[in-house]
């Protein structure tokens, strides 16, 4: 590129035309969808090519490993994979703009299917993990910051230091042992007894919310008592982040001078926190609430391998050991969706609670 | 604070009043297994042991093995079969009660569409009939219904009686499957039809003791007792196959009672569980094997006295008490304990740990110095802990081997590319007569790359000798069966010296069941759920 290049006024796309006559709020809807397909693509992209650079042969997972090669070859050519790479990547995009994600290799169910089976059951793990991870990190975080260096704030570091540190396996199974076997108070592995599977038609795939729906309260109960552990073990983790992160905001805001100054007004000081401090921190802990959400949502494989939780991290998990790109594809659109969708939820939630970014 | 409390006695009370739940229903059979490789419930297309055991309760074969001993056949769906003097034609005769879960009757017209169902989809299962000489082409001539309990087969060659029914027709190709259902649900790509694969994937109509009511992939698999099965009625109305892929979660559930049976233990686990008075563990020797494969493609491992020297470097009874405990049973030789021909235990394990004679062998193949080679296997279970024993030993006499674990996926796909040296892999038999393990681990049709023969790991070990081939082909038509096991005998002796397999378990397969369960009948080629009651 010459210097005259460099120097001259350039049109580009990134660019709001002043004269358009389209309006602001259409300009700001199209930036973020062709900027939020530009990406999904670009991910799936990426997904496939290294996919299927894996030395895992998906194949062998249908036919079994004592097939001989005329077996093998029809199942090769079934799945499409001996056609051109770009051509396979083509059909999934053709699909996917569908609606469709093509068929699992695996079980030949469509994948579409096969998620709405094992989200919900993420979902319902997640969500409930992020609600303690909340209600226990927050609390944890803002003491730790008032009472810093006092038997609260090292007690909050041993928190995180655990969360951080403890095998997610370990801890799974330590749970089970103490809290499943030995005292009896939770459920043990799987969404269900024995007793209660089969009962509750699927309606929202939410196990608890179906029990509710179907007026199934034995069911709600016995959905409650095994999920209450995994999703405990599991916002560990959370707890920890969310508590180190709120107690550094908290101490950020605690010294500045307007809440000196608030105090000297003669504000309590748990008014100047709640009403100052830690409404100026809402949009940062906003930010990492909904990280620690989009994480928990892009399933967890080791917890839902210990408490055999039917769940997404184990299928993408699944996916990917037996070569099933079709799977994978549509697991990791499905995660980079729930990242873009979290953003542009915080985005706009930014606007509600920070007046300055209106 | 008072806020938080009404919402934290409800969960209290809600844990409380679920948790006062115990033990299994008294109609129902829960088993806990790791389901992940479960992907089909068509028996035309099954190739993996969870669906082959299940489907074993589902949908009943012509013929069965005995429980106690698999070398001995047994009418099922047949209820006698005959050989023709010239042994070219077999003759089943059907029973005259079986029926379908619906109530429909079943006969030799949904018997015969089930085997040539098998054929033309020609899955994996598919060469249990076509390496036999069964084709797509010639299938309508070699398999007919004669009348609705007659099922009339021409046989390529004069095989004997006991072999051919035992290696075709009790394998999962020769259940019955409801014909109707199959063409009502069959879906036609490119001219071909799916024969109603993809409904058989995930259901069942067969004729069977049990029948699938719900299959949630990588969750649960029920099994409902079929009211109007033909033979011994289910003890239990249901079986319940939760999907439980964590071992140490698996015992939790066992010990608390929560499940009846656990399918899928460490060695850990089960030394732990032996010690409780309210569990039994049941060992099987199943007919597969646990071995280290040599790529004789390599110079120096195409020497017969290499991959001998090799097989001085197990401690297998060592083993078989620690690493493999619950898991091998030490042996050597290629044929499975508890099949037609097979050496007798002693014969059957004649090299131990013995590092002199190891070195004495490799100095005489020429290489006293040892050599560096790559050893590449399964990261799951004992392999690893078997391989590490086998590296230090190998490094002892001089042989440097560098072990990279990787998938089973990647595994396989590796070892029948040939792209190995030494590989630690596993094989299971698929019936219980010499030449099921013969025709794959000693016989190569074709040695060339081109021929692909991926089936045969002699094939992918790039090994043939045409003296095994021919002792294989007398063994497998010899119609005498003193003669034919004596030649067996014979073959397994010289497959020990100069094979590419060095054998060191014969798998074992471990189930722990409660107290509580009685009569449940297991057995290396099948476990009989129907049997099992409270």
């Amino acid at each position: 590129m010459s210097v005259t290049d460099v120097n001259q006024p350039r049109e580009t796309i990134s660019r709001r035309p002043e004269a358009s006559k389209i309006p602001p709020w259409a300009w700001d809807a199209w930036r973020i969808v062709s900027s939020v397909a530009v990406t999904l693509l670009g991910l799936l992209a990426l997904t496939f090519f290294i996919g299927r650079m894996l030395p895992i042969d998906p194949v062998i997972a249908i036919v079994g490993e004592q097939a001989d090669a005329s077996t093998y070859d029809m199942v090769y050519k079934q799945l499409g994979l001996d056609k051109p790479l770009y051509v396979q990547f083509l059909y999934f995009m053709g699909d996917m703009l569908r609606g469709e994600f093509g068929n699992a290799l695996f079980m030949g169910n469509k994948v579409s299917a096969d998620l709405m089976r094992v989200f919900p059951a993420t979902i319902e793990l997640a969500t409930i993990a992020i609600t303690i991870g909340v209600f226990v990190g927050i609390p944890i975080g803002v003491l730790a910051a008032v009472y810093r260096g006092s038997p609260i704030d090292h007690f909050a570091r041993i928190i995180g230091l655990l969360g951080y540190s403890v095998p997610t396996f370990w801890s799974g199974l330590m749970g089970l042992v103490l809290f499943y076997a030995i005292l009896g108070w939770v459920g043990g592995p799987g969404r269900l007894d024995v007793f209660y599977i089969d009962i509750v038609d699927r309606v929202t795939g939410l196990l608890l919310v179906d029990a509710l729906i179907a007026g199934e309260w034995e069911v709600f109960q016995n959905a409650v008592s095994h999920i209450v552990l995994p999703a405990s073990i599991l916002s560990f983790n959370a707890i920890a982040f969310i508590s180190r992160l709120t107690r550094s905001f908290m101490l950020a805001q605690l010294s500045q001078e307007y809440i000196l100054a608030a105090r000297v007004k003669g504000l309590s000081k748990w008014k100047v926190i709640r009403k100052h401090a830690f409404r100026n921190i809402a949009v940062q802990l906003l930010t990492i609430v909904a990280l620690a959400y989009a994480i928990l949502l892009e399933g967890a494989v080791v917890t839902e391998t210990v408490f055999a939780w039917p769940g997404f991290g184990r299928y993408l998990v699944s996916g990917l050991l037996a070569g099933d790109m079709n799977a994978v594809l549509a697991c990791v659109l499905i995660v980079g969706i729930i990242f873009v969708s979290i953003n542009l939820i915080c985005d706009l939630l930014y606007r509600i609670l920070d007046p300055r970014t209106k | 604070m008072r806020r938080l409390l009404a919402p934290s006695l409800i969960l209290a009370a809600t844990l409380a009043a679920a948790s006062a739940q115990a033990a299994t229903p008294k109609d129902a059979l829960v088993m806990a297994w790791n389901l992940d490789a479960l992907i089909t419930l068509d028996p035309a297309q099954i190739a993996e042991v969870n669906g082959n055991d299940i489907m074993r309760n589902v949908c009943s074969r012509l013929v069965r093995f005995n429980i106690a001993d698999p070398s001995k056949l047994e009418p099922e769906i047949a209820e006698s079969w005959s050989s023709s003097e010239d042994g070219l034609t077999l003759t089943f005769k059907l029973r005259k009660d079986i029926k379908f879960p619906s109530g429909k009757a079943a006969t030799a017209h949904d018997a015969v569409w089930s085997l040539k169902r098998a054929i033309h989809l020609n899955f994996g299962n598919a060469a249990n009939l076509t390496e036999w000489g069964f084709t797509s082409a010639k299938a309508d001539e070699q398999i007919r219904a004669v009348d609705d309990h007659t099922i009339e087969v021409k046989l390529p060659q004069p095989y004997p009686t006991g072999l051919i029914v035992s290696a075709a027709f009790t394998s999962n190709v020769s259940s019955v499957l409801n014909k109707e259902t199959g063409e009502k649900n069959a879906k036609t790509t490119d001219g071909r039809s799916d024969y109603g694969n993809g409904w058989f994937k995930t259901q069942s109509d067969c004729v069977g003791p049990y029948k699938v009511r719900t299959w949630n992939a990588n969750d649960v698999l029920i099994l409902e007792a079929n009211d109007i099965y033909f033979g011994e009625k289910p003890g239990l109305r249901r079986v319940l196959i939760r999907h439980v892929p964590e071992s140490g979660a698996q015992r939790l559930q066992l010990e608390k009672g929560d499940i009846d049976v656990g399918r899928l233990l460490s060695s850990d686990d089960l030394k732990a569980l032996a010690t409780n008075k309210d569990i039994h563990i049941e060992q099987t020797v199943m007919h597969g094997y646990s071995y280290f494969a040599f790529n004789a493609q390599d110079p120096i491992l195409s020497n017969p006295k290499v991959r001998l020297a090799f097989r001085y470097l197990v401690d297998y009874e060592g083993l078989e008490r620690t690493v493999m405990a619950y898991q091998g049973k030490a042996r050597n030789s290629l044929v499975p304990i508890g099949a037609f021909g097979a050496l007798d235990e002693k014969a059957g394990l004649p090299f131990k740990l013995d590092l002199d004679m190891a070195k004495k062998l490799l100095t005489e193949a020429g290489y006293p110095n040892g050599f560096t080679k790559k050893y590449i296997l399964s990261a799951n279970a004992f392999n690893p802990a078997v391989a590490q024993h086998v590296q230090a030993n190998a490094a002892k006499v001089g042989i440097k081997l560098e072990l990279e674990q990787m998938a089973d996926a990647n595994l396989f796909t590796k070892m029948r590319a040939r792209e190995f040296e030494i590989g630690q892999i596993g094989w299971g038999a698929g019936y219980p007569d010499a030449h099921s393990m013969v025709s794959r681990h000693a016989q190569n049709p074709d040695n060339r790359p081109e021929a692909k023969l991926a089936q045969y790991p002699t094939w992918r070990s790039a090994w043939v000798d045409p003296k095994v081939n021919d002792m294989a082909a007398k063994a497998m038509m010899e119609r005498n069966d003193a003669k034919r096991i004596a030649a067996y005998h014979e073959l397994q002796k010289y497959m020990l010296e100069n094979g590419p397999m060095a054998y060191m378990f014969q798998t074992v397969r471990p189930i722990a069941i409660r107290k509580e369960v009685k009569g449940f009948q297991i057995g290396a080629f099948e476990v009989r759920y129907r049997s099992a009651s409270k």
